[in-house]
């Protein structure tokens, strides 16, 4: 005779027998899935092809999909900021044009310099005996390095100075940039030479190196022997300021500046960059 | 707040360009002439009302009868221009007409002042009914010299340059 117990059991086994199974079949199923999850080389087995799937479907939509609104933007911004544009990519492009002109030259100087580098010698020691002059003093002279005595950057248009970078005081440095531009504009425009530029100014023991961008000058006074080499490393420091410099205009225009919170780029700042980048350099 | 802006002085020969310059910026005046050639720049820092530091960078750029000959370069980038010309010799006025169509039509946004200049060389009255006889209208009457007006023309520039 069964207890009420043993009834109830005989009874579900009759009700359930169909769920039973579907029962069974889940916990087979859970059981397989938990040790896939736990079998990470299983795991990748079966997602990275379903990852690497939906990936190559993204990479060859985008031309159709991202293409256009990039291009679109690109467009836009081209068209309304041109000048800043092609201040940004001159400096890159005159940089990659003129180290390889200066990579020739450099290598054509230093062939002519080993095979006349005597006649200098020579021409020393004919100075040194008529010039009374000590052979030491005339070498020392030869040698005496190329230094940055100040640094300008100047609106181009205007001469208006926007920011100055001077290891000694002088005479007003907004005057300075004014007159560099006015003389500037007036050989220019006297040689009818709208296509080219005034890059030196010679002035007894200074040369003045003027670099010309699109809506910038920068103007670089420098005191000792100024060589070819001299001026290729003053471009370099020109060019990588006035990346720098652009960098940080656009980091405005584009309110991206980090921590600015769209905050003007201030004088200081740019002379505290001008003075990172030309205080000290060995030219 | 500190700005930068420059100032260009036009008008014809010796009308005293130069001087009104030295008089605003070192107060001092001298009877010696000496024609400027090419350019010659000076500056001059105002504080203004606002509370703004301008910084005038004058232009003093060479007197001529032929303003359209000027080069383009030097006017390029102006943000104020002061017309002078000399109200005791009427050929620097009599076509001033002109003169200011030129200038407005090179220069065409910056604020412009005409003045007329060495006041202290004619009588108030008939210089006055010289200018309304010509049409001219000028914004001041100024003497280098004597240092009539010549803060005040500056001044006026400089405010109308920090809006």
């Amino acid at each position: 005779m069964l207890n009420e117990k043993e009834k109830l059991e005989v009874l579900k086994d009759i009700l359930f027998t169909d769920d039973r199974d579907y029962v069974e079949k889940i916990s087979e199923r859970i059981v397989q899935l938990e040790q896939i999850l736990h079998d990470r080389q299983k795991l990748s087995d079966r997602v990275d092809p379903i990852v690497q799937g939906q990936l190559d479907e993204f990479t060859k939509n985008i031309p159709n999909t991202l293409g256009p609104v990039i291009t679109a933007t690109l467009k836009e911004e081209i068209k309304h900021h041109k000048d800043e544009v092609v201040d940004a990519l001159y400096p890159v492009m005159g940089k990659m044009i003129k180290k390889y002109v200066a990579y020739e030259i450099k290598m054509l100087s230093e062939k002519i310099d080993d095979q006349f580098s005597f006649i200098k010698t020579a021409k020393r020691k004919f100075r040194s005996i008529f010039g009374n002059v000590k052979e030491e003093d005339l070498l020392l002279s030869e040698l005496s390095m190329a230094k940055i005595e100040q640094v300008f950057l100047i609106e181009r248009e205007s001469g208006i100075l926007k920011a100055a970078y001077s290891e000694k005081d002088t005479i007003d440095e907004e005057m300075i940039s004014g007159m560099l531009t006015a003389i500037k504009s007036f050989v220019e425009d006297a040689f009818h030479q709208r296509d080219q530029s005034l890059e030196l100014i010679e002035y007894e023991l200074y040369q003045i190196h003027i670099q010309s961008f699109v809506t910038h000058n920068i103007a670089v006074v420098i005191s000792g022997n100024y060589l070819t080499r001299s001026k290729n490393k003053v471009q370099d420091l020109i060019f990588n300021f006035y990346n720098k410099y652009m960098a940080m205009n656009l980091d405005l225009v584009m309110d991206m500046g980090p921590g600015r919170d769209g905050e003007p780029v201030t004088r200081e700042d740019i002379e505290k960059e001008l003075a990172k980048y030309f205080g000290n350099a060995k030219i | 707040m500190q700005k930068s802006k420059k100032v260009l002085l036009l008008g014809h020969f010796g009308v005293g360009k130069t001087s009104l310059i030295r008089r605003f910026v070192s107060d001092s005046f001298t009877d010696n002439y000496k024609v400027t050639i090419g350019v010659h720049i000076t500056k001059k820092v105002v504080d203004l009302p606002s509370g703004t530091k301008l910084s005038m960078i004058l232009w003093d750029l060479e007197g001529t009868d032929e303003l359209h000959l000027i080069r383009n370069a030097y006017l390029m980038g102006t943000h104020g221009v002061i017309f002078v010309f000399d109200v005791s010799r009427p050929a620097t006025f009599q076509h001033i007409d002109r003169d200011l169509d030129i200038i407005s039509k090179k220069i065409p946004k910056a604020p412009l002042l005409v003045v007329g200049n060495k006041l202290d060389l004619v009588d108030k009255g008939d210089i006055k009914g010289l200018l309304e006889e010509n049409a001219i209208q000028s914004d001041y009457l100024t003497s280098a010299k004597t240092g009539n007006a010549v803060e005040e023309t500056f001044m006026d520039l400089a405010k109308r340059l920090d809006l």
